[in-house]
């Protein structure tokens, strides 16, 4: 087993009197896409916000390829790369200037239009950001994600609220970044989006983690005890239909 | 980081966020076209640098003096004759509700040659309200001025004392020139705080501030861009002001530029912190609005934007004094208009520089990213 690049210890994160996060602990290795599913109010949202030093940690320690972020969260800031779940930029400014405006956060200088081809919007590179369907605005975020080159890459809820094909778009896009030896950690609560993209996935609830492993495992061990769907198995559900009909094209 | 890759990100901030100025529509109308209104709206106001008072003339008498006498101030420029106003009762009325200053009355017998005098005679009446009895009293004085003039040509006594007026032609300040100063005072306020105050909850509830926050950019970093691209955009703006106002209301600027281009950037810099402190503390639009209303608005009347501060009770002047933005009209004005230098203002750029320490002090302290 490689060396994990993510170690999460007893993570803790307490809101008046409300536990959010109750002393939570993952490792996640080098190169994979893990993700952390949950229903609403799981605790998802919270974990990546430590993580990325948004939220004070208020009990035990996370540590990103050996830099423990409550110490020093400027070196974490560093190589980390942050997708919100809502993906917002300034109006009237162009996305190649958007992507010049995050790499010189970083004090770096990048040449926009690679970075703008990496995520198919290199014709767009003079429009404005508020010219961009959700979709559109979902890759311009990860590109502005990437512009240091970022060890671990955090996405929150990525494809919420797209439509089938620019998720399939996005799902497409981070396995490459995972390809180029990105870490990927995301969440998300649609469980077709953690079986196909995620290698590993963390179940929470009610800020605590119920299991860990691979999703075929996963399935494996329902299957063991004995689970059966009462629906008959098809071989295809709508969305494939969906796909059949309107295709694999992105809209935009 | 290194410090030069540090100021190389307040660079590339500061450029990006001019450029979007200039592309905002809405921004520059706020800040470019709605201090160039103002501009014309009080230079038209202060067009005008003559005293003259709007009075009604009621001539009873018909007499040849009376009559020429009437022509006769009606083509004086200190008066200006209410044409409406054709009776007394109707005269008093516009008086009473302050549309006049005073009303003339020539009586029946004005300007007669009574028997055994060789020259006309009579006594005008000038009537005015209690309320403005400063106006009467000179407009009295005015009519007093005349008739001696009057008086002369016809007889030739030579009083002992007498007291004559002389313009002073050098620097002489016109109300616009002083005005003007309050003018630029209002701009940068209105560019310095209700940008940042409009912008950054905004931006929090967008998110976008929290975005940067996932970058290694420090608030200082952030401070610094918005200070720059705010002294580059406001800059602009009091330029086209400076030419507005010496094109059109023939401004006399007899500072030089030299010293006056520093002093506004570093008031722009220092009003600037206000926005920057109450934006970055607000979370949203409701804490924002009131609090920087409280803290603009006794500044437009107490500074001198619009109203003179000499006008004020001695007290109020010490007080209002000490406010942010009164140096920095003061300090405006003496360059400008008043021909001085910085090392004549040093008690101006003294407040200015403690109010800029204190200010930036409590902004980064209350600055929020979310």
């Amino acid at each position: 087993m490689a060396k994990a690049i993510v170690q999460v210890k007893d993570l803790k994160k307490v809101y008046d009197d409300k536990v959010a996060v109750d002393g939570i602990s993952f490792e996640v290795e080098k190169g994979e896409i893990f993700g952390i599913l949950g229903p609403n109010g799981a605790g998802k949202t919270t974990t990546l916000e430590m993580m990325e030093t948004l939220r004070e940690i208020d009990g035990g320690e996370a540590i990103i390829d050996g830099i423990n972020v409550a110490h020093d969260p400027t070196g974490i800031k560093r190589i980390i790369g942050v997708q919100p779940q809502t993906a917002a930029f300034q109006d009237k400014q162009k996305l190649a200037e958007i992507i010049e405006m995050f790499a010189a956060a970083y004090g770096e200088r990048v040449d926009p239009k690679e970075f703008l081809e990496d995520v198919q919007l290199g014709e767009k590179a003079s429009a404005y950001a508020e010219q961009l369907s959700g979709g559109q605005r979902q890759r311009l975020s990860i590109a502005t994600a990437l512009v240091h080159s970022p060890t671990v890459f955090f996405l929150d809820e990525p494809t919420t609220g797209l439509d089938p094909q620019a998720r399939r778009n996005l799902w497409d896009l981070i396995r490459e970044v995972r390809d180029r030896g990105v870490t990927v950690i995301l969440t998300t609560h649609y469980m077709d989006e953690a079986e196909l993209l995620c290698d590993r996935v963390a179940i929470m609830d009610k800020g605590k983690i119920i299991t860990i492993d691979k999703p075929k495992n996963l399935i494996k061990q329902l299957l063991g005890r004995g689970f059966k769907k009462h629906q008959e198995v098809q071989q295809a559900n709508l969305e494939d239909v969906f796909i059949d009909l309107t295709g694999k094209g992105l809209r935009e | 980081m290194p410090l030069s890759k540090q100021l190389f990100t307040v660079l590339v901030f500061t450029k990006l966020s001019t450029r979007r100025f200039f592309r905002d529509s809405l921004a520059l109308f706020f800040g470019i076209l709605f201090p160039l209104i103002f501009l014309f709206v009080f230079g038209a106001l202060s067009g005008n640098n003559n005293v003259s008072f709007n009075v009604a003339v009621i001539n009873e008498s018909h007499s040849p003096f009376a009559n020429s006498f009437v022509t006769q101030i009606k083509h004086q420029k200190t008066f200006k004759i209410d044409k409406n106003a054709t009776t007394l009762a109707l005269a008093k009325e516009k008086a009473s509700r302050g549309q006049i200053d005073g009303i003339i009355v020539l009586p029946r017998d004005f300007g007669t040659v009574k028997a055994g005098q060789a020259t006309p005679s009579g006594t005008a009446e000038v009537l005015y309200n209690k309320s403005s009895s400063g106006t009467g009293e000179t407009l009295t004085s005015v009519l007093q001025n005349i008739f001696k003039r009057i008086n002369g040509r016809f007889v030739t006594t030579k009083l002992p004392f007498a007291v004559e007026g002389r313009e002073l032609n050098e620097k002489s300040l016109t109300s616009f020139d002083y005005t003007f100063a309050g003018l630029l005072g209002f701009s940068i306020i209105g560019m310095g705080i209700f940008g940042p105050v409009n912008v950054f909850p905004e931006l929090k509830k967008q998110g976008i501030l929290r975005r940067l926050r996932t970058t290694p950019i420090k608030t200082w970093q952030y401070f610094l861009a918005t200070m720059f691209s705010q002294s580059l955009t406001g800059m602009v703006s009091l330029a086209i002001q400076f030419v507005v106002a010496i094109t059109v209301f023939h401004l006399k600027v007899i500072g030089n530029y030299l010293e006056i281009i520093p002093f506004t950037i570093l008031s722009i810099f220092m009003i600037l912190g206000l926005g920057l402190a109450i934006g970055g503390w607000a979370k949203n639009e409701r804490q924002a609005a009131p609090l920087s209303n409280i803290i603009v608005f006794p500044m437009l009347f107490l500074s001198g934007t619009f109203f003179p501060r000499f006008a004020m009770p001695v007290w109020l002047q010490h007080v209002t004094n000490f406010l942010p933005l009164t140096p920095v009209i003061d300090g405006l004005r003496l360059l400008i208009t008043e021909g001085k230098h910085l090392t004549d203002i040093g008690s101006q750029l003294g407040l200015i520089t403690i109010w800029f320490v204190i200010i930036y002090a409590i902004a980064f302290r209350v600055f929020r990213w979310e």
